[in-house]
């Protein structure tokens, strides 16, 4: 199997190569993922208040860096399901200008799948999953992801390798 | 000249308790969360801050270790600026008084 690699095609478009099925079916399976964003417990995750104890100031800050921040996000999830279109067996070539969109969808989808199923620092470093059960896919879903999240971050801190 | 505060109207003395508030230094600070990657953690506060790596690093470390670290400090209205941008970036940020 071949490792997971991004590989700059030109100064503008990059190739993420050796997709495993695994990842391809995380993958399509962010829309589901992210429409949770605005369920309670997972909305307070995704848009914390600005200052604990201090309800006046959090209200305030909702009101003006919440409807910025739901538009990012959305539009980092549009970016990357339509750059997943192109994506054939193993490998898509994505615009060097998405990473940023790619890095914020995969890690809402992760940050979502911990809220969801209350995942803690312990279920983190679980090995013994079992996908069968609800909790362990969402951690299997959520480590898979993470390693094309590191992948991605990898390359962006250091793009010629 | 030695202001008297009883002789203020109680909207001046609002004014002047918000002033100060927003006066005292603000400490942006960034909590521990079990999800975010070590990695992922590093480059925002790189990109957010500027900082190099080794010191992006350390912040990260203590995050990990303490539960939280204080990226910044300073005035409020940057402070709130920071905070979106670690917002955006879906780390766990808020603000507090420099002195609590």
């Amino acid at each position: 199997m071949k490792p997971l690699r991004v590989v700059a095609c030109d100064e503008k478009t990059v190739e993420l190569t050796g997709i495993p099925p695994i990842l391809r079916q995380c993958l399509f399976h962010l829309p589901e993922i992210l429409r949770h964003r605005s369920q309670p417990g997972v909305r307070e995750r995704l848009f914390p208040d600005l200052e604990p104890g201090n309800p006046r100031a959090n209200a305030e800050w909702h009101d003006l860096a919440d409807p910025e921040l739901r538009h990012l996000f959305v539009s980092a999830e549009e970016t990357v399901l339509r750059d997943l279109s192109a994506l054939e067996r193993d490998r898509v070539r994505v615009p060097l200008a998405h990473l940023a969109a790619w890095m914020s969808a995969i890690n809402q989808a992760r940050l979502i799948l911990g809220e969801l199923h209350h995942v803690t620092e312990r279920d983190m470093d679980r090995t013994d999953l079992d996908p069968s059960r609800p909790k362990d896919l969402a951690l299997l879903e959520i480590h898979v992801l993470g390693y094309l999240l590191q992948t991605l971050v990898d390359f962006v801190q250091n793009p010629t390798g | 000249m030695m202001v008297n505060v009883g002789q203020l109207r109680p909207a001046e003395v609002d004014q002047t308790d918000t002033d100060a508030a927003l006066a005292v230094p603000w400490n942006v600070v960034v909590h521990n969360d079990p999800i975010n990657l070590m990695s992922y953690v590093t480059m925002v506060f790189q990109r957010v801050f500027g900082y190099p790596r080794e010191k992006a690093e350390r912040h990260m470390l203590e995050v990990h270790h303490r539960g939280r670290s204080i990226l910044w400090s300073g005035a409020r209205e940057q402070a709130e600026l920071y905070v979106h941008q670690l917002h955006s970036y879906q780390l766990l940020a808020t603000l507090e008084k420099a002195s609590s």
